[in-house]
Order: C-alpha cells, then sequence, then structure tokens
C-alpha cells in the first residue's frame, strides 16, 4: 500500500495535538471559571459591605426610597432596614426578597436569567447584591474564543512549517534514489553512508544486499564460462571425429569414428544434464519436503547404476530394501536420488572394487576399494570441473558439487576421506551433529 | 612426418591419431604429460600436438622442460581457454603455434604442414624435384604436371625424400618417419615402396647409396 509520508505525519500531528488542545481549554476554562467567580464575588461581598456602611444614613433619614427603574447593567442590589422595610433598590428586573439575618451567597433563577446574590445581615438593616451570571459566562467565552482563535490562526503555519521540515528531512531519499537510478545493475559499490542516522541502518542493508547480489552475480559468470569451456572439449571431440568419419575410407575406421563420435555427444549430454541440474539446484531455494519413501529410492537407485556397476566390474553393496535407519525421514525424494547417484556413480567410474552405501541414523556413507584421493585434492575435487590429474575416466567435474549442494539443502554436509585400507569414503552427517 | 600427440581426452585424442593417419602423418599419442616429457626422445618427430590440460605434468611445464633441455621440435599447443593471456604464456614458453578447441582437423594438419615446413626452410608449400612435384596440403604427386597414383606411404615416404634433398636417408630413418608405434614395419617394406616410386616417377627418381641408404637422384 502507498501512502504519503507527509500526510501521514500531519495527520497524526493533527490527531495527537486536538484532543490536547481541547483538554488544555477544558482545564482553562474550569480555571478561569473558578478565578471569575471568586474574583465577582470578591467585589459582591465588598460592594455588598460598603452598602452596609451607608445604612445607617439611610436609616436616619426612615423614608423608603421608590424603586428605580432597572438600568439594566446586569447588576442589581437592595437595601432593608431592620424591620425588613426596603429601603433602596436597583432591581435589574429582579425581584429580590428580604432575608433578615442571613448572611451569605444564594443562587437565583428568575426570567430565565441565573443571578449570583449576595446578603448581608445585621443590627443596622441588610443588603443584597446580585450579579447576573450570564455576565461571567460571557467572560469565559471571551477567553475560549481568543484561545480558538489564536490555534486557527496559528495551525496553517505550523502545518506549512511541518510540510517544509518534511521535505527537507526527506531530501536524502531522493539522493539515495538517484544513486540507484544511474547505478549499473552489476556495480557492486556500496551507496554512500553521508545520510541522517535514521538511513544508516536502511543503507547498510542495501550494502549488505549488493554485495551479496554482486557476488552471486560474480559466481553465475564464472560458472558460465566455466561451463563453455568445458563445453569445448566434447564440441572439440565430435568435431574431430566426425572428420574422421568423412575422411577415412575403410568402413571399419569409419564406424569406429562415428561410434567416436556417439560417445561425444553422449558425453557432452551428460555434462550439460549436470549443468542443468546444478543450476536448477542452486536456483532453488526451497526443495520439496516430503515424506521420503526410502525403499522406493534405494530401488531406484539400484536400477540407475546397476548397468554402469557392471560395465566396470564392480561389486555394489545397497542396505536392504526394509533397512530403517536414515538421517533424513522428510526431504526432496528426486533430489537425494540425484544425490546418492552421483556418489555412487563417482565410487564407481574413480574407485571400484566393492562400493557400499551404509546408512544409519546420523549418516550415510559410500565407501569404495579404489585407489582414494591424494590427501592435497580431497578439497579441490568438490570445486566445479575439476577433475584430478591422471583421469582416464570421462565426466563432467560437476558431480561433488551437485552431492554438496543438494546435501546442504537437506542440512547435511559432506566430506571426503581416504580409507585405511584403500579407497575413498563419502560421508554425508547431519549438520548440526557435526 | 611423425607427430607426437600428447592429448589426455580419449576422444580428441583418438580423433586426432585417426585423422591426422588418414592425413598422411605417422602418429603417436600418449595421455599424461610426464610419459610426454620423455615420449618426445622416442622417435625422431616432426612436430608436436600438445595439450595444455594435461594430467600429471601440465602442457606448459612439460613444453618448458623441453625447451630448457635443448629440444627444438616445433609444437603446436591445443587449449580450451582463449584467453589471451593463455595464448602469450604458451607462445612464451617455446611454442610455435596455438589452436583453441573446438578445432578443425584440416587446420591442424595444416599448421603441423606449415610448422614443419618453416623448420626446414621452405617457404613455398609445395615440393618439387625435378619432373616431380609434390603438394603436401592435398597429398597429390605430379610428373610433368600429370597427377601420379600414389598410395598414402609412398606420398609419405616421397614427402620426406624431398624434404631432405641432397641427403642420404637410412632405411631405420624413413621407417621412423613413415611408421608410428601401432604399426608392424615388414623387413623389406621401404624397399617395396622405394621399388614403387620408381616405377612410377622414373627409374632414377631416387638413388641407392650401397649400404648407407637412400636419396635423391640428380635433377634432369
Amino acid at each position: 500500500m502507498s501512502y504519503s509520508l507527509r500526510g501521514t505525519l500531519i495527520r497524526s500531528l493533527l490527531k495527537v495535538v486536538t484532543p490536547l488542545w481541547l483538554l488544555i481549554c477544558t482545564l482553562l476554562a474550569f480555571h478561569a471559571w473558578h478565578e471569575v467567580n471568586e474574583l465577582y464575588e470578591e467585589q459582591q461581598t465588598l460592594f455588598a459591605h460598603q452598602l452596609y456602611g451607608t445604612l445607617p444614613t439611610l436609616v436616619a433619614r426612615s423614608e423608603p426610597q421608590s424603586v428605580r427603574p432597572g438600568d439594566n447593567d446586569h447588576q442589581a442590589m437592595a437595601v432593608w432596614n431592620p424591620r425588613g422595610q426596603l429601603l433602596l433598590v436597583d432591581s435589574d428586573g429582579l425581584e429580590l426578597d428580604a432575608r433578615p439575618g442571613f448572611t451569605g451567597f444564594a443562587s437565583l433563577r428568575q426570567h430565565d436569567e441565573d443571578w449570583r446574590v449576595y446578603y448581608l445581615s445585621g443590627e443596622a438593616g441588610s443588603v443584597a447584591v446580585a450579579q447576573e451570571m450570564s455576565e461571567r459566562w460571557e467572560m469565559i467565552g471571551g477567553l475560549l474564543l481568543t484561545q480558538g482563535l489564536l490555534w486557527l490562526l496559528l495551525l496553517p503555519f505550523v502545518l506549512l512549517a511541518l510540510w517544509w521540515a518534511v521535505g527537507r528531512g526527506l531530501a536524502p531519499l531522493a539522493r539515495i534514489r538517484e544513486q540507484l537510478q544511474q547505478r549499473a545493475p552489476d556495480d557492486a559499490t556500496p551507496l554512500s553512508r553521508e545520510v541522517p542516522r535514521e538511513l544508516q541502518t536502511l543503507i547498510d542493508a542495501m550494502n549488505d544486499l549488493i554485495g551479496r547480489v554482486a557476488q552471486t552475480l560474480q559466481r553465475e559468470r564464472r560458472f558460465t564460462a566455466d561451463a563453455a569451456h568445458e563445453l569445448r572439449s566434447p564440441l572439440a571431440a565430435m568435431r574431430v571425429q566426425a572428420e574422421v568419419a568423412q575422411l577415412v575410407q575403410d568402413p571399419q575406421q569409419r564406424e569406429r569414428a562415428l561410434q567416436q563420435l556417439m560417445n561425444g555427444v553422449d558425453r557432452s549430454s551428460h555434462l550439460l544434464a549436470q549443468l542443468l541440474a546444478l543450476s536448477r539446484i542452486e536456483a532453488a531455494q526451497q526443495q520439496q519436503d516430503e515424506a521420503l519413501d526410502w525403499p522406493l529410492l534405494l530401488q531406484e537407485l539400484h536400477t540407475e547404476v546397476s548397468a554402469l556397476a557392471t560395465s566396470h566390474h564392480v561389486t555394489l553393496q545397497l542396505p536392504p530394501a526394509g533397512h530403517t535407519q536414515w538421517p533424513l525421514q522428510h526431504g526432496d525424494q528426486t533430489l537425494l536420488l540425484l544425490m546418492l547417484r552421483n556418489l555412487l556413480d563417482n565410487a564407481i567410474r574413480y574407485g571400484g572394487g566393492t562400493v557400499t552405501l551404509q546408512a544409519d541414523a546420523t549418516r550415510i556413507s559410500v565407501s569404495d576399494e579404489g585407489e582414494g584421493v591424494p590427501e592435497a585434492l580431497l578439497d579441490k575435487v568438490c570445486e566445479r570441473f575439476y577433475r584430478p590429474p591422471g583421469q582416464q575416466q570421462t565426466g563432467s567435474g560437476l558431480g561433488l558439487s551437485i552431492v554438496e549442494r543438494i546435501a546442504t539443502l537437506h542440512g547435511l554436509r559432506l566430506s571426503l576421506h581416504n580409507r585405511e585400507g584403500g579407497g575413498l569414503q563419502a560421508v554425508l552427517t547431519r549438520s548440526h551433529d557435526a | 612426418m611423425r607427430v607426437l600427440i600428447i592429448e589426455d581426452d580419449e576422444l580428441i585424442g583418438d580423433g586426432l591419431q585417426a585423422g591426422l593417419s588418414a592425413l598422411g602423418f605417422a602418429c603417436d599419442w600418449l595421455r599424461d604429460g610426464r610419459q610426454g616429457l620423455a615420449g618426445i626422445g622416442a622417435a625422431p618427430y616432426d612436430a608436436v600436438v600438445l595439450d595444455l590440460g594435461l594430467p600429471g605434468m601440465d602442457g606448459l611445464a612439460v613444453l618448458a622442460a623441453w625447451r630448457r633441455s635443448g629440444r627444438s621440435e616445433p609444437v603446436l599447443l591445443l587449449t580450451a581457454r582463449d584467453a589471451v593471456d593463455d595464448r602469450i604464456r604458451g607462445l612464451d614458453s617455446g611454442a610455435d603455434d596455438y589452436l583453441v578447441k573446438p578445432f578443425a582437423l584440416g587446420e591442424v594438419a595444416a599448421r603441423l604442414r606449415a610448422l614443419v615446413r618453416r623448420r626446414s626452410g621452405h617457404s613455398t608449400p609445395l615440393l618439387q624435384h625435378g619432373r616431380v612435384s609434390f603438394d603436401p596440403a592435398a597429398r597429390q604427386a605430379t610428373l610433368d604436371g600429370k597427377v601420379v597414383d600414389l598410395s598414402a606411404r609412398e606420398l609419405a615416404l616421397l614427402e620426406l625424400l624431398l624434404g631432405n634433398k641432397g641427403r642420404v636417408l637410412r632405411r631405420e630413418q624413413i621407417e621412423e618417419k613413415l611408421y608410428d608405434w601401432a604399426h608392424e614395419v615388414e623387413s623389406n617394406a621401404i624397399e617395396v615402396h622405394v621399388h614403387h616410386l620408381r616405377k612410377k616417377l622414373g627409374s632414377d627418381f631416387i638413388k641407392t647409396r650401397r649400404g648407407i641408404g637412400y636419396t635423391l637422384g640428380d635433377e634432369a
């Protein structure tokens, strides 16, 4: 799924900042409400005390004042003499009841207006100072409105700055993209690590990949070059034999040259088959993982190598069909057959005598009674196309590479030893047991 | 012309031997570098076909050892590698020519003839003596411009005599040049071939030096 880093960042920011801002506003409103109430009520109390101070003068006049019409300033007040007679009132539409003897705050609701009233009573009479609550709410509202406006004004600038910062932060990515676009597919030089720290792990991973790809590519190229060279010899042989067949007059000699030509074709086919097998196994990341049918595998193995054994006068000893001790119970039957066939093939062609395949729960071994391989060459014989000097038998030089690869795919490790009594032993061990 | 082939590949070696024999060469074939090292002294070879990737001892090492010990037989290298470096190393080690596999049999033969020709100081491919001329590439002899029908051995003897003008060749020398190890030589075989050549090219074409051997007659 494709998405914009900028968009994501801005959305995340809004998602986090907006509730936070709302929370702050709420707290602010509560706090302001408290402060405003305190402030106004202090004023009411003070005013009430001042009014009360004027009471003796008013009482001395002893004539009740008429009620003055309201001046609509959301304020109201009333003064009573000790007998509860109204002396002075600025009602502002509010009907205040006398509450002789009561001192303190009271809340009222009249004509859809909320009022807060402070009564102060004493020997000189009592006073009431009232204020409309809407006055306070307006003040709080104004405060919140200022906050909101401020936020709305600032928000575009914040977003713009964020937009710009993200672009600046992503600039190294654009440089990396350019580097990658201009790069030749087989260029193995690592990408520059002069990038922000956050991107360095990505660059390191990419450099690691570039290195591995380059290695694979190099290996493949060497393999192709080697394979091409290996094909030259059988081609040269076939060409020479074909020319001989054209050249000679004697039918017997011609027949022989044609037979040799066929041998050359067989040899090339074998080499090609091995090359294909190897490249297929090389490409295989995951092989079949089926329950192995060892009796069937043994039977197929016997069918495939017995003719070769007979023609090389080799006695073949395979485990009995009912043999149950094998280091593997799961794997790729076809590949394992190819692996064991290559090992037996080698033992028959290059070893000789009695060729024995043995297996137990941890290992499979193939031994022959030939001359073995000089210790110094034991490591080299597994290399692709390597054929030990003095080899009269034809072969591709790929057999052990194939064996090794299949073994690795199955978690087995191939090792070669010269046996004490003469001959070579190839052993496949479970790698985690080794 | 006797040629030593040193090649470990069974099919190539076999083909070279059969093919070059059919083209009039007497060929011996060795499969191993170490055998080749000593084998070159076993017969008077006119040229050597040497494979580079040999078991036992690398072709270049064999060549270098020959040159160090003063052997100067012309050597044609066969190589599966066509990198310039390989060719340079081969020529610098004392090889006279090289061919990259796969090669044409005819080219091997032509290059061998050229090597031998250069070695013996001839510049033209055609060998001539009096009314007789011989084309080694076509394996064809003519008398007064007319083609003479000769057997492969007779052609080889003719080529040998034409290549050694003014020299007397002993019978054993001729046998060694005409026959490889694979072929038994009848005790009077050379006499028979000489007799046939005289019959076809004129009785005074070959002179017998009693007790020594054979040489070409005077140019008429």
